[in-house]
């Protein structure tokens, strides 16, 4: 007999599980809110912040979490390069010519991957990894609520920085409008490389809480791609709030899927959801 | 005249096998057929309709299952073929209404999610046979025996040179002029009369159908399909690295990128990971230094008369505005 109590869990996980895809979606939203570009490489960027992650832990026995003060800018200054030196020249002969290189560099960090640190599949161990919290009869892994707890520091400090900062503000009239925002004395470059920086700090972050909660290999990155392009498609693209709704959206019919047509199930139910919204709305559920 | 050498050299190749070639060279050459087919219906869309789709994958995984699944129920693999075409045009028409909804960036990622749904969907649907073979929801191709490797590549051949013909029919002829214009302004072209959707559709449906027809063939010859592989996304890699290699676009491109994406194919294939790795550089450099690819530079050198030119072409190449 189905109650509703049986459902308390899934509802509860694939919330909590939600919030690790909104990190995983916020640095691909952001570049394409304000290049225009699908940055396909972003998933494996975000297995490389897993990586670095391991690498730290193992190697130095610094905890994921603190790891990220280096992670984050080492991340930021990366994405700077990467912008400037590849995506930028195919960014302006064309978006599709963007796409291809983007493609190539998740070609190149997928299998350097591979080469360096074999594709055994690999996690992290943390003293709190199998810890979890029981609320009335729910347990809670600790690792998903870090997760959750990450993913709203990230989203209410990506938020402040977009609103209140000179920086954010220029970030987001380049993604409104490119021309007008140059005319406004605007250097849409460096605008697009600090963009870029700050997508790729976000996939280091992604890639701790990603490494946290789940196993991973040099190929993890595509399919969580494809789960962040769900994500953003259903929450609209480039729009941070609907990012995050679309992320809750999106956990939650995974694991709902899961609970009511076994594991298979779970991510049929969310990419069903992705399609029927892309065909009815396809600018997304709060795009603009 | 190129009508006339497409026929010789399809002879010639035809016959090759009976000529007692080292036996590695017919199965480079399948290879280079199906590669080929593939690419040059990406050229296609992405480079004479403007549909930047990445899914071709699903077209080839879903003819390949439609094949595979028949030969379970007795139909030969070869009726099996033109079925597994047939299914993958079938959904291409299916879907079409939906993605083409999307433009641009949106339709580029809308058509990549498909690929993966289809996965999803054959990992749990087994329409024939109870127990699985292997991990998965894989299967064998049954009804092989007395296949030999000179039939898969008479029938590579035949879906590489129908690929070719096919193209070049399309190239000259109304729906050709029909799909640059929507190509270069689908504005322009559907107030002048063009009915937008339904020449987007053909070129769709067509391409599905060739897409699917050399995967069936490829699986053919792999004798074994799993939904991870055959929904993988290394179809698009292949079909997008021949097609950007030899130049997107033009009609010639997929040709030459396809000899070039299977010599690196075989040669290396003993390396793995370092394989995709110099595919990934190869397609990042040449993306940046030739974006035309290598027929593009070839004919801007022929055009321009040498390299001055070129450096002029080029350089003008990447003040184009963008298109979004």
């Amino acid at each position: 007999m189905e109650t509703l109590a049986d459902l308390a869990s899934p509802i509860a996980i694939g919330v909590l599980l939600g919030g690790l895809y909104v990190v995983i979606a916020l640095g691909l939203s952001l570049v394409f809110g304000v290049m225009k570009v699908i940055n396909v490489a972003h998933g494996d960027l975000v297995i490389l912040g897993s990586y670095f992650a391991y690498v730290m832990s193992t190697s130095w026995g610094l905890d994921p979490i603190l790891s990220l003060v280096v992670g984050i800018p080492l991340f930021f200054i990366m994405g700077v390069f990467i912008e400037r030196f590849l995506l930028h020249r195919a960014f302006r002969m064309s978006a599709d010519a963007a796409l291809i290189v983007a493609f190539g560099i998740s070609l190149i960090i997928q299998n350097g991957a591979q080469l360096v640190w074999t594709p055994l599949s690999r996690g992290l161990m943390t003293s709190y990894t199998l810890e979890s919290l029981k609320i009335g009869d729910v347990y809670l892994p600790v690792v998903y609520l870090v997760d959750f707890a990450m993913a709203l520091v990230v989203v209410l400090a990506v938020h402040q920085f977009l609103k209140r900062t000179y920086l954010g503000q220029a970030i987001t009239a380049a993604s409104q409008d490119s021309e007008t925002a140059q005319l406004m004395g605007i250097n849409p470059a460096r605008v697009y490389q600090i963009a870029f920086g700050i997508a790729m700090a976000l996939a280091a972050i992604a890639g701790v809480s990603l490494a946290l909660t789940f196993p991973f290999t040099p190929k993890s990155g595509v399919p969580f791609l494809i789960i962040a392009f769900g994500v953003i498609i259903l929450g609209g693209l480039g729009s941070m709030v609907g990012t995050f709704i679309g992320g809750m959206i999106f956990g939650l019919s995974q694991t709902l899927g899961g609970h009511f047509l076994g594991p298979t199930g779970q991510l049929l139910v969310p990419f069903v959801m992705v399609l029927v919204v892309l065909t009815i709305r396809p600018q997304g559920l709060f795009g603009r | 005249m190129p009508l006339i050498s497409l026929g010789v050299v399809t002879i010639v190749l035809a016959v090759l096998p009976k000529m007692g070639v080292p036996r590695v060279l017919p199965l480079y050459l399948f290879h280079f057929f199906v590669f080929l087919a593939m690419a040059n219906m990406w050229n296609l869309l992405a480079g004479y309709s403007g549909l930047l789709a990445l899914c071709p994958a699903a077209f080839i995984g879903l003819a390949a299952y439609t094949m595979t699944i028949l030969t379970w129920v007795d139909v030969p693999f070869y009726v099996g073929i033109i079925a597994g075409g047939a299914a993958a045009a079938l959904f291409a028409a299916i879907i079409s209404p939906s993605v083409f909804r999307m433009k641009g960036v949106y339709f580029a990622i809308g058509t990549l999610v498909v690929p993966e749904i289809l996965r999803l969907v054959f990992l749990r649907w087994r329409p024939v046979g109870g127990e699985l073979h292997g991990g998965g929801a894989g299967y064998m191709v049954k009804g092989m025996a007395g296949v030999t490797m000179e039939h898969t590549y008479w029938l590579g051949l035949a879906i590489g040179v129908a690929s070719v013909i096919v193209v070049g029919i399309i190239l000259r002829s109304k729906l050709g002029l029909g799909l640059a214009a929507i190509r270069d302004n689908d504005a322009t072209a559907a107030s002048s009369g063009i009915d937008v959707f339904r020449l987007k559709l053909y070129s769709f449906v067509i391409a599905a159908f060739i897409m699917g027809a050399a995967g069936a063939i490829f699986y053919s010859y792999q004798g074994y399909i799993e939904p991870s592989a055959g929904f993988h996304i290394k179809w698009l890699m292949t079909a997008l690295l021949a097609t950007v290699i030899g130049g997107k676009g033009i009609e010639g491109g997929p040709l030459v990128g396809t000899i070039i994406v299977v010599i690196l194919h075989f040669q290396l294939a003993r390396y793995g990971e370092l394989s995709l790795l110099i595919q990934g550089i190869i397609l990042v450099v040449i993306m940046l230094a030739a974006p035309q690819g290598i027929m593009g530079l070839a004919r801007d050198l022929r055009n321009g008369g040498g390299f001055r030119a070129l450096l002029g072409s080029a350089s003008q190449g990447r003040i184009k505005p963008r298109q979004i």
